[in-house]
């Protein structure tokens, strides 16, 4: 039997009449990134926060790096790093001893805290700030040493709760990096998120919870081919050939409307066939002046899963 | 990279990660010094203002004391060093807004730090209005005719009540996750301390308050510490309060640790 | 800065400002937990006092009552009113806190708005809460002497009150934007009622202690409250409360005014 790094089953967490979370089942692999993905309020946290052993779930069990999250609490919480969406972090403190703080309620000696500090400190590149308070950071810094926080004591599995919500476009590519260069050291990655970019960007395979149950679940390629053929767009350079190059497009896939001066088809088959159908206009001598494949988004897959789209729903909420 | 022989399940050490926790507290005094304006402005008038402002109750037939102070004095003690443990709980209330306690809850720390963490620094918060009140008490002319195990007295019902309105504040705390339970456990703080014997002895009570004053746990705690100011200290006149200190403490803090294993595994 | 076209300004912003209190009061009112403490409270102290020093008002020197009661209802809701006043600062405190106070100042909302609408739905829960105080106490058998006419007049006064008292509140959650700093405000005004006439005479005060408290600001506006209560009403005693009440407003509103200027700046 093989010990995922998170494994739930039949996860649910009730408030009172409310179900936050209405039975999920989950594997993480070894090693991967793997992305949570929904609208808010749809359950991630409330499921990270079982997950982490801040919340009793109401029914079902979960294993992270192979320990019971309600039996071995204490074993769950040394092997994984959790960093909270609303960046727990006190802002009368200073970056350097926050970190000694976590250090030691993790159980390193004096001596260890200090070095490892340090080690962190640097690799974020919060060096400079380290003993200026929280409270004076900007939101990036604040991200950056939650995740130092996180990797005080070398986690085997990493949980990070909408990473980059709130934060600017740089600091947001700043997070992804350091989250890849953690995962490529071998780190397991647990991320939420409500961008459907950054779920596309990091993970390896992502699940879509809505409304407290997993909807979807795969690597992002395949859930978005799952949905259907992906749009194939031709600008024929002649318009005399237009007629010829609508009867070839249309052996590779049905027509979709275009706007004029263009021929669309759901290329059936996908990316694999588009030599195909750019070798067969060539030998029907269709000049082509522009050729575009649109591949369908993780909102296309999310729309096919709930029947609502994610992106206009986020970007209301995201100040 | 691990230590040693750690247990799967096992936890952080118990004593450093207090010793951290404290540390942290005493920072955000530091830093924030504003923290600590009740706690030290509220024994210097509690001394003056009950002395000043009742002081005349004392000519009322049946006062068992003519120097208001030996009685009001010691009452203000246990009073503000309360209401110091409620403000040590506000820290706590302060941390579950911000989230700060779920880093203390997803840490491998025994649960039962996050409760004795604060309640250690309660304890040596409430050491400021303690010693506030006996040093201003002493040019309002009170006496101590019950010596050292007097002011020891003063000091473990001071303590005691500091730690019992703390732990009943983290319990509530616990359980409302908001700063405004504060108020609400200031409320039962008074709501115990004044329907007792601390500004006038029973004979002069009427009606129903003399009932409540009599049962009400508080007039035990007050009683042990306020007896070396008026005489001798007497066991007859301490344990009654050690025993309210004793079953308040494992009251609150077993709330306190069942709302905390509430919350979280 | 308000771009509102064809309307007044100074209309818009009473509506603003109407709006703000309805918001207020509706908040208030939604939470029981901001605002039962103040009517237990008092009611709580004013129960134990008067079993406590019921032998007191046969001293000379005691003013002439039919009981320890009748003696503490200004005290009473004095005390109900200054926790109401803190609940208000704390309230913006944690608006501050969680960024709606910015929401606020950010929305084409007339920036006095915000302050009046704070303010004035303080006043009127704490116009309400002396009716409240005033019916109980008298169901407990003290009475208001001046009948109807001093009854709304206390209210009046409270109302007033609860802006000078609030004003305090007001300014230091507008300095701190913190909620814990803002609170240590209540225990702070409760020291200033126990320094007044308000729970014991100040005739039976001695030394510095009595000539601070007979100065105290709330011992000028409690004495021609009580009065009120239970002499009956008189001009001169409603006048010179709501000159006393309307002093120490200027005072702190205006300090309040000063540090919501000084957090528009930062912000």
């Amino acid at each position: 039997m093989t010990i995922y790094p998170v494994e739930a089953t039949g996860l649910v967490r009730r408030f009172g009449d409310l179900t936050a979370v209405a039975g999920i089942d989950l594997a993480v692999e070894e090693g991967e990134i793997f992305g949570f993905l929904g609208p808010n309020g749809a359950g991630k946290s409330t499921t990270v926060r079982m997950l982490v052993t801040l919340l009793r779930p109401s029914e079902g069990s979960a294993r992270v790096a192979g320990h019971d999250i309600v039996k071995s609490p204490n074993a769950v919480r040394r092997a994984i790093g959790v960093a909270l969406q609303d960046a727990a972090i006190d802002p009368l403190m200073t970056g350097n001893e926050l970190l000694r703080l976590q250090a030691v309620l993790h159980g390193l000696g004096r001596k260890e805290s200090a070095v490892r500090t340090s080690d962190l400190l640097e690799r974020v590149g919060l060096t400079a700030a380290a003993d200026r308070r929280v409270g004076q950071y900007s939101g990036g810094m604040r991200r950056r040493l939650d995740l130092a926080l996180a990797l005080v004591h070398r986690p085997s599995v990493l949980f990070l709760d909408e990473p980059t919500t709130g934060l600017d476009p740089t600091s947001r590519l700043a997070v992804w990096e350091e989250v890849r260069v953690l995962n490529a050291e071998g780190t397991t990655v647990f991320l939420t998120t409500q961008y459907l970019e950054e779920a596309d960007q990091l993970a390896g395979r992502i699940a879509i919870i809505d409304d407290g149950r997993i909807v979807r679940e795969g690597d992002p390629r395949s859930l978005k081919e799952a949905v259907g053929n992906p749009t194939l767009r031709v600008e024929v350079a002649d318009p005399a050939m237009t007629d010829t190059a609508r009867a070839v497009l249309a052996t590779f896939g049905e027509e979709r409307p275009a706007r004029t001066g263009r021929l669309a088809i759901g290329l059936e088959g996908g990316a694999a066939r588009l030599a195909n159908v750019v070798r067969a206009l060539d030998d029907q001598g269709v000049p082509v002046a522009h050729v575009e494949l649109d591949s369908p988004s993780l909102d296309d897959v999310f729309a096919d899963a709930t029947g609502r789209r994610l992106e206009g729903a986020n970007s209301v909420q995201t100040e | 990279m691990r230590g040693p022989t750690l247990r799967v399940d096992s936890v952080s050490p118990f004593g450093p990660a207090v010793l951290e926790i404290g540390r942290r507290s005493l920072i955000r005094i530091v830093r924030m010094p504003s923290i600590l304006v009740p706690t030290i402005v509220m024994p210097v008038f509690f001394v003056i203002a009950f002395t000043g402002s009742f002081e005349g109750v004392t000519r009322v037939e049946g006062f068992p004391t003519d120097n208001f102070i030996n009685w009001v004095g010691p009452f203000a003690l246990v009073q503000t060093a309360a209401f110091a443990g409620v403000g040590a709980a506000g820290t706590m209330a302060t941390d579950l807004e911000n989230g700060f306690i779920d880093r203390l809850l997803v840490s491998p720390i025994r649960r039962s730090t996050i409760i004795i963490g604060p309640l250690a620094y309660t304890a040596m918060r409430s050491l400021i209005p303690i010693s506030l009140v006996l040093l201003l008490s002493i040019p309002q002319g009170a006496s101590l005719p019950g010596g050292v195990l007097g002011l020891l007295m003063a000091l473990v019902g001071g303590m005691g009540g500091a730690l019992m309105l703390g732990s009943m504040g983290l319990a509530v705390v616990l359980r409302i996750g908001h700063i405004r339970a504060m108020a609400m456990v200031q409320i039962v703080a008074f709501a115990f301390l004044f329907p007792s014997i601390g500004q006038v002895p029973l004979p002069l009570m009427s009606g129903w308050l003399h009932t409540v004053a009599r049962v009400n746990p508080a007039t035990n705690l007050i009683r042990m510490t306020r007896q070396g100011f008026i005489g001798e200290v007497t066991w007859a006149e301490t344990w009654p309060g050690l025993l309210v200190i004793a079953i308040g403490m494992a009251l609150f803090t077993g709330w306190a640790r069942y709302e905390l294993d509430r919350r979280a595994p | 800065m308000t771009a509102v076209i064809g309307r007044g300004r100074w209309r818009v912003g009473v509506e603003q400002s109407g709006a703000l209190i309805v918001r207020s009061v509706v908040n208030t009112w939604r939470q029981p937990g901001s605002w039962v403490p103040s009517i237990v409270f008092p009611l709580m102290m004013a129960g134990v006092y008067s079993a406590q020093f019921a032998r007191a008002t046969d001293l000379p020197g005691f003013p002439e009552v039919d009981s320890f009661l009748q003696f503490i209802l200004p005290a009473s809701i004095l005390q109900g009113i200054s926790f109401n006043a803190g609940e208000a600062g704390t309230a913006l405190a944690l608006d501050i806190e969680s960024g709606f106070f910015d929401r606020l100042i950010a929305s084409p909302v007339a920036r006095q708005s915000i302050l009046i609408g704070r303010m004035g739905g303080g006043a009127v829960v704490s116009g309400g809460l002396a009716a409240t105080l005033m019916v109980v106490f008298a169901l407990f058998g003290a009475p208001i002497e001046g009948g109807i006419l001093s009854a709304v007049a206390i209210v009046i006064i409270a109302a007033w009150l609860s802006l000078a008292i609030g004003g305090l509140g007001i300014a230091v959650a507008l300095r701190t934007g913190s909620a814990e700093a803002t609170q240590t405000l209540f225990p702070l005004t409760f020291m200033m009622i126990f320094v007044s006439s308000a729970f014991f005479p100040t005739e039976l005060m001695s030394g510095w202690y009595q000539s601070v408290a007979e100065v105290n600001p709330f011992t000028l506006i409690v004495d021609p409250t009580r009065r009120l209560a239970i002499d009956g009403f008189s001009f001169a005693d409603f006048g010179r409360a709501l000159f006393w009440t309307g002093t120490v407003g200027v005072a702190t509103l205006s300090f309040a005014y000063r540090m919501y200027l000084g957090r528009l700046r930062r912000s």
